[in-house]
């Protein structure tokens, strides 16, 4: 009894404390800090506004330096190498990224990050490796999408294999708007799209609730019936 | 409630302090395999090895410890299945009711995710827990496990999380003490990590 009770206790204790931070639980496969969102979809919580970044790239002797460019909460980060821009007649160049402060979902696209305009004062002449970070909440991007305009035409521009869990990454050509997404069906026009199956984390805990009350109703009744056995037995005795 | 039974005897003198370093030396290894995987988890294209690795690392400190000091054992499994499936429900259910947010996890972390899991329960509440109840008994076993737990995820959580995996590492700690069990407590954080 006083083992339950302990129990009982500290379920009790870890449900209060669960329950101060979402999502609860995690063994540190999700990301180590929450996505940073300009449209959060509703199970962000609590919710902080995506940063911006800036780079100044010195250029020496005609060529460029090798650098990368991030945002201040890391959601994204370009790397240049040596020689990366055109910079005749520069010493040196900026690059700027700024979160868009709409949510545009174009038809046939399921964004799942914010969309980032990368700018910069030079154009590319060697293409630039680029990481985007997404969040947990959200399906898993499958390719980087580019645009010259938030308003469309989006395209893929593919994505290389994960370095990273929960980063997404790809090269690319030029500058412009980007964001990770899936190809989707049937988006839902202009809207944010929120992670599909939404209840499947309840669901998953009402089966295991479910199962435990189905499975432990019956072997409740074989222990009872065993036990009463055992007492029957040594009454014939 | 009890699942499985042994005898237990109290160390003194000599015996207490070779269990005592004995117990030290478990809480280290297991505290610098988790900070090492961790570590080398952050690096680009890591995270799958280290997991894989460190859950294998973790979970050699096992060995040489009888099972029925792990509370590994077949007897009434359908009672430690049941309470692994009760715990991951536990686990899972503050996420559940409060977010509803669903759970991703890539499909390539899944086996990894399975591995650190079952290698941690062997760790923590299996082979620190049997050192630690060896030396001092159940309360410093249950206290010592949640504390080295907590230790061992400061670097992979921030610290506003740390009140839950310490309450976490508490009710599995304790459902270890109270049924003697350390399959239910794999079961569960198998389940809890494989949806969060």
């Amino acid at each position: 009894m006083k083992r339950a009770v302990l129990l009982a206790a500290a379920v009790t204790t870890y449900m209060v404390a669960a329950w101060m931070v979402a999502p609860g639980f995690y063994d540190g496969f999700g990301p180590t800090q929450p996505y940073n969102w300009t449209c959060p979809p509703p199970q962000a919580g609590a919710n902080i506004k995506p940063s911006s970044g800036h780079l100044d790239i010195k250029v020496i002797g005609g060529v460029s330096d090798a650098n990368s460019a991030f945002t201040n909460d890391g959601q994204l980060v370009i790397g240049f190498l040596p020689g990366a821009f055109d910079s005749t007649g520069k010493t040196t160049i900026s690059v700027d990224i700024t979160p868009l402060s709409t949510c545009p979902q174009p038809p046939g696209i399921g964004f799942v990050t914010n969309i980032y305009q990368i700018t910069a004062s030079a154009p590319l002449a060697k293409a630039a490796n680029l990481v985007l970070r997404f969040s947990n909440l959200e399906p898993a991007p499958t390719d980087v999408y580019f645009a010259g305009d938030p308003a469309g035409p989006w395209k893929s521009i593919g994505a290389q294999q994960q370095a990273q869990p929960f980063t997404i990454v790809t090269s690319t050509k030029s500058f412009g708007y980007f964001a990770a997404g899936y190809p989707s069906a049937s988006p839902p026009p202009g809207a944010v799209t929120v992670g599909g199956g939404g209840q499947t984390l309840p669901i998953i805990v009402a089966v295991l609730i479910g199962l435990v009350i189905l499975a432990g109703i019956p072997l409740a009744i074989l222990r009872r019936r065993q036990s009463h056995g055992e007492v029957e037995e040594e009454g014939d005795v | 409630m009890s699942l499985v039974h042994y005898a237990k005897v109290r160390p003194a003198g000599a015996q207490r302090t070779h269990l005592g370093i004995r117990a030290l030396l478990v809480g280290a290894y297991v505290l610098c395999v988790e900070w090492a995987r961790v570590s080398i988890q952050s690096q680009p294209y890591m995270a799958i090895p280290a997991l894989v690795i460190g859950g294998a690392a973790l979970g050699l400190v096992a060995l040489g410890t009888p099972a029925d000091r792990l509370g590994l054992g077949s007897s009434r499994l359908g009672l430690r299945i049941l309470g692994g499936l009760a715990i991951g429900a536990v686990l899972l259910l503050p996420g559940a009711v409060r977010s509803g947010a669903v759970p991703i996890l890539p499909a390539g972390l899944a086996f990894a995710a399975i591995a650190v899991s079952i290698g941690e329960e062997l760790a923590f509440r299996g082979a620190l827990y049997a050192a630690l109840d060896e030396l001092g008994g159940a309360p410093l076993a249950i206290a010592g496990s949640t504390v080295v737990w907590t230790a061992a995820h400061v670097l992979s959580h921030p610290p506003a999380f740390l009140g839950a995996v310490a309450a976490a590492g508490l009710v599995l700690a304790l459902w270890r003490w109270a049924c003697r069990d350390l399959v239910a407590p794999v079961i569960g954080h198998v389940i809890a990590d494989l949806a969060l």
